[in-house]
């Protein structure tokens, strides 16, 4: 627990250094709880800011984007026994970050800092984001049994623009068929969402499981409704004869007649 | 310390609770979700010193505390990655003669255009709502297509109080009624209430209409029509 401290405070110097120069949309901070059974209580100037902190639980950030947290103390949950020693932290005041207090490849508490990626997605499209930040060695990430993304080791992440859809994901072992480590679980992909999929825990204390977070509305719209390719005035009655051009038009007036509303 | 631990626990319990009602695929928290929210924004717009009834230590409550909001669970949840909601199959409006034309769901062509099927079949735009469910849920159809008549020709005979009959793939039925219609020039057409994700069910039926071009062979217009479930 105690190489928590130095690593979280040192990832958390880092997010600040890499406040965006240009942002003017407000920030969106989330922190998210990716250590397995180590609750936490979390202090900013000697004052608790939110207690009782679990594995899998998120803390929305974005309020306090471009704030200095002053002597930022993470302890164990109910007691006095600092954890982390974040000392003073400078937020960025703009950007979509994420932020995850994670197990290092080694199975020691870290702290991982991603930016999201906000870009804009294709009608039709969903994003999805994984990242390995679990105890555990490189992986490939299958889905619907090919691999979509391969030696995917912590602490990165890979990316890819899909078509929409539900996927079969499964992961396994670099290079390997099995053992499957993660899944096989559903994953759906929603046009417009960039989901975010976190394998977390560790492998040698058989706690591997996957946490997910959604960024919604990145979405484009389709630009036109094509629904009429042929004039009215020469639609023929589905049931014309092709060919049949005097007999077809006099059938589609009285197609017309016939189909136009009564009242 | 306990004390105050125990408290802000539960506020923040009551609040992730509140939060996590929100969540989509999640039913309503109740009505116990609503007051919490309610009540968990007292203490922490009040200063630290304050908030600090319930305690018999120095432990104080960080300004900070107002500032940052639990919002739920990253766990998985499988049923927010299911996918066996009923979609639609037919389509029925008894004013201009469709009765039960088939439903296909399409997607978006190479050129960012709606997917439409040709002239008997309606096109329901798979990535909005399911009809019924939250947000806006986009069906097309041909007025005309290739020389025949589409399921839409007489689309634009619609008027509010008109119903949309939908039968689903599980056999189910819902009914909607026209609540608004309009006739839009396509470079006005307004996409982002059409696909909307969000808001209120509502049943959007588009086709072409207007003048005809013949050299683009395409209208230059849309109609569209808007109807809203009605309460079984």
């Amino acid at each position: 627990m105690k190489r928590l401290v130095a690593v979280f405070a040192a990832a958390l110097m880092i997010l600040a250094i890499a406040a965006p120069a240009m942002g003017q949309a407000a920030a969106r901070i989330h922190l998210i709880h990716g250590i397995p059974d180590t609750p936490v209580d979390v202090y900013v100037d000697d004052a608790v800011v939110f207690e009782n902190f679990n594995f899998g639980d998120t803390q929305d950030l974005s309020a306090l984007a471009g704030e200095t947290l002053v002597n930022l103390q993470v302890k164990l949950a109910g007691t006095d026994t600092v954890a982390i020693e974040g000392g003073d932290v400078a937020l960025p005041a703009s950007g979509n970050y994420s932020i995850i207090a994670n197990l290092d490849a080694a199975g020691t508490p870290t702290i991982t800092v991603f930016a999201n990626d906000t870009s804009a997605i294709a009608a039709g499209e969903g994003r999805l984001q994984v990242r390995h930040t679990a105890a555990a060695p490189a992986v490939d990430v299958k889905a619907d049994g090919a691999v979509a993304f391969s030696n995917l080791s912590n602490p990165n992440e890979d990316k890819a623009d899909l078509p929409a859809a539900t996927y079969s994901v499964e992961v396994v072992p670099t290079g390997a068929d099995e053992p499957v480590v993660i899944g096989p679980a559903d994953i759906a992909v929603n046009d417009g969402d960039s989901l975010i999929v976190y394998a977390v825990g560790s492998l040698e204390g058989e706690t591997l499981t996957v946490l997910t977070e959604t960024i919604t509305g990145l979405g484009q719209t389709p630009t036109e409704v094509p629904s009429g390719n042929s004039p009215v005035e020469s639609g023929f009655p589905m049931s014309a004869v092709v060919g049949m051009a005097i007999i077809a038009s006099l059938a589609a007036a009285g197609g017309l007649t016939l189909a136009r509303r009564s009242n | 310390m306990k004390r105050t631990s125990a408290a802000l626990a539960l506020a923040a319990a009551l609040l992730a609770a509140a939060c996590s009602s929100a969540e989509p695929a999640t039913k309503p928290a109740g009505p116990e979700a609503a007051p919490a929210a309610t009540t968990t924004t007292v203490p922490v717009t009040t200063t630290s010193t304050t908030v600090a009834p319930p305690a018999t230590t120095t432990e104080t409550v960080s300004p900070l505390a107002a500032q940052v909001s639990p919002i739920g669970s990253a766990a998985y949840d499988p049923a927010e990655h299911s996918n066996d909601a009923p979609v639609p199959t037919s389509i029925s409006i008894d004013e201009i003669n469709v009765a039960n034309a088939p439903v296909v769901d399409v997607g978006v062509e190479d050129n960012g255009d709606m997917e439409l099927p040709g002239a008997e079949a309606v096109g329901w735009y798979r990535y909005n709502a399911i009809p019924g469910e939250d947000g806006s849920s986009v069906l097309s159809a041909h007025i005309s297509y290739n020389g025949t008549n589409g399921v839409f020709r007489y689309l634009s005979d619609v008027e509010p109080g008109d119903v949309v009959t939908i039968g689903y793939n599980d056999g189910s039925a819902g009914a909607f009624e026209v609540v608004e219609v309009a006739q839009y020039d396509k470079q006005e057409l307004p996409l982002d209430r059409i696909f909307d994700k969000d808001g209120a069910p509502v049943l959007t039926l588009i086709t072409c209409g207007g003048d005809f071009n013949s050299s683009l062979r395409s209208y230059e217009d849309n109609f569209v029509a808007y109807a809203v479930p009605i309460d079984a």
